[in-house]
């Protein structure tokens, strides 16, 4: 319990720094809408642009006049910027003791490997979870100031749970990563190194419909953004094989570190 | 020009994942190109129907999207967001090294002045972005000609790829005065992919027009490349800011980490 403190403490004050970033975000990306909309006749323009010149200038398939179509657009890049915390979070959390060198000191108490594990990925949650609602609640409060269309909270909400999906993903990602790795500070930039070249592969498959057997390495492409749009919802497969995803590299992170030579 | 040497060495594993890395991306989206020209050809015939307006909103930069320049401008940010933070990396870790891996102490009493040691760490980095350009460059012109539809001038596509060169001297120099300000960087990773996406998103999100100030606050958009291949030459009032950006942080690095209280065993 101690520990759960300890690290939620300790975590502080990079929570609030990143809550007030995204927030910005939010904000920003919402003042640009009014951009987008407004042209009446651009409407059937942007609809008429084949779908690659589309995917290059940023809209993919949506129809970036109304809202939920933007949100859309919008959403990649919340989505990289919560994923590249979840991933710093979850390789930092556990990294964290030995390039801070307190290993040993949290080593001796009498708490076993796998509680401290246990409570650091229950911290690291928190924290995503707390991300996630500020990001939501954000957009809820700016998408309504914008919007003059129907109320797309519902698919909002949605897109939040994806995107808590996806920051799971990464989080536990980062974590089995820093736990395996001899050298765990360098877990830092594999997870990141990971995400951006799934991000890259997110834009590739935008542009060409060929490779679309690569989203599989993409956690960004794993919940249809276009299906959301139109309401359809997630896809329950996706979401349990994303679950089993996120348990496979949480399992693999307690057997790496309960079983790895740590260097004090 | 041992320190020079030294740093180079260390450095040297990194740059060649960085140049793999960044050849690999251009490739991989020159290789689709063949695809996009063909769609984007088709809806040229279609964009000539529609009214000046219209066209003016869109089809400054459609109108060389079909052509490699243009689709190299376009992918040419992805690009440029990994150089950034190759370079902002390089530029945060080069001199927090020495306190983070307790090498301080070491280096500090070797017979050579503070502004000295910054200097050839400065270099080092340098030389390096400069190797992973120049290779870039070399592939990526390799790559644009085998795939290239037309002729395309060298000059401009020299020009484009220049930028990314003056975007990891802004990210290097902000990278290392950050370094020097920040008292104790346990980790430069989140400070360093932070500050390269928060401006990438920043940008992104909020430069529209060609003329605003806003464009002023991120680095991305300092090169508007439409306006490059056009004009075939940079706005001068963000080369000069990028200029003084490079300046001010490069000198106030080392003013502040020749006086500053290092530790030794941090």
């Amino acid at each position: 319990m101690n520990l759960f403190l300890r690290e939620l403490k300790a975590n502080r004050k990079a929570l609030i720094i990143w809550s007030v970033c995204m927030f910005l975000l939010v904000l920003s990306g919402m003042g640009k809408y009014t951009a987008y909309s407004s042209g009446g006749q651009s409407n059937a323009v942007f609809n008429d642009l084949p779908h690659s010149v589309k995917a290059l200038l940023g809209m993919g398939s949506f129809d970036v006049t109304t809202m939920s179509g933007y949100y859309a657009m919008l959403f990649l890049y919340i989505e990289i910027a919560v994923a590249i915390h979840a991933a710093l979070l979850g390789s930092g959390i556990i990294a964290k003791e030995e390039r801070d060198k307190t290993t040993e000191f949290l080593m001796i108490k009498p708490v076993s490997r796998n509680s401290i594990i246990t409570f650091k990925l229950l911290a690291a949650l928190i924290n995503i979870v707390i991300l996630n609602i500020v990001t939501l609640v954000s957009s809820i409060i700016m998408v309504a100031a914008y919007n003059k269309g129907n109320d797309i909270s519902g698919e909002i909400a949605l897109f939040m749970l994806s995107m808590f999906i996806v920051q799971l993903i990464f989080l536990s990602l980062g974590a089995a990563l820093a736990a395996f790795m001899k050298n765990p500070e360098s877990s830092g930039s594999l997870a990141t190194g990971i995400l951006l070249i799934a991000f890259v592969i997110s834009k590739i498959t935008d542009l060409t419909g060929r490779v679309n057997v690569l989203n599989v390495l993409s956690p960004f492409k794993y919940f249809s953004y276009t299906d959301i749009v139109n309401g359809n919802g997630l896809s329950i497969v996706i979401v349990i094989l994303s679950l089993v995803l996120v348990a496979a590299f949480s399992i693999s992170t307690y057997l790496s570190y309960t079983k790895r030579d740590l260097h004090v | 020009m041992n320190m020079y040497l030294h740093e180079l060495k260390s450095l040297r594993k990194a740059t060649i994942i960085w140049t793999c890395a960044i050849i690999a991306l251009a490739v991989i989206y020159f290789s689709v190109y063949t695809g996009i020209a063909k769609d984007a050809a088709d809806f040229k015939a279609l964009l000539s129907g529609y009214p000046a307006s219209i066209r003016a909103m869109l089809g400054i930069s459609l109108d060389n999207i079909t052509t490699i320049l243009g689709f190299y401008s376009m992918i040419f940010s992805f690009i440029t967001l990994c150089g950034a933070i190759q370079a902002m990396n390089y530029g945060t870790s080069i001199l927090s090294k020495e306190s983070r891996e307790r090498t301080a102490d070491f280096l500090l009493v070797k017979p050579v002045s503070r502004s000295a040691i910054v200097s050839s760490k400065l270099l080092a980095a340098l030389t390096m972005l400069l190797a992973t350009d120049v290779l870039y460059y070399a592939g990526a012109s390799i790559v644009a000609n085998a795939v290239k539809t037309s002729a395309y001038s060298n000059k401009l596509f020299f020009m484009i790829s220049l930028t990314l060169l003056f975007n990891q001297l802004i990210f290097l120099a902000i990278g290392v005065v950050v370094s020097v300000i920040i008292p104790k960087l346990k980790s430069m990773l989140p400070v360093s992919l932070g500050v390269v996406f928060g401006f990438y998103i920043l940008g992104a999100v909020i430069a529209t027009g060609e003329n605003d100030t806003v464009r002023f606050i991120s680095p991305f958009k300092y090169f508007n490349l439409p306006y490059i291949l056009n004009n075939e030459s940079y706005e001068t009032p963000y080369l000069i800011a990028g200029a003084i950006i490079v300046v001010v942080a490069i000198a106030a690095s080392y003013i502040i980490y020749v006086k500053k209280d290092i530790h030794a065993v941090s």
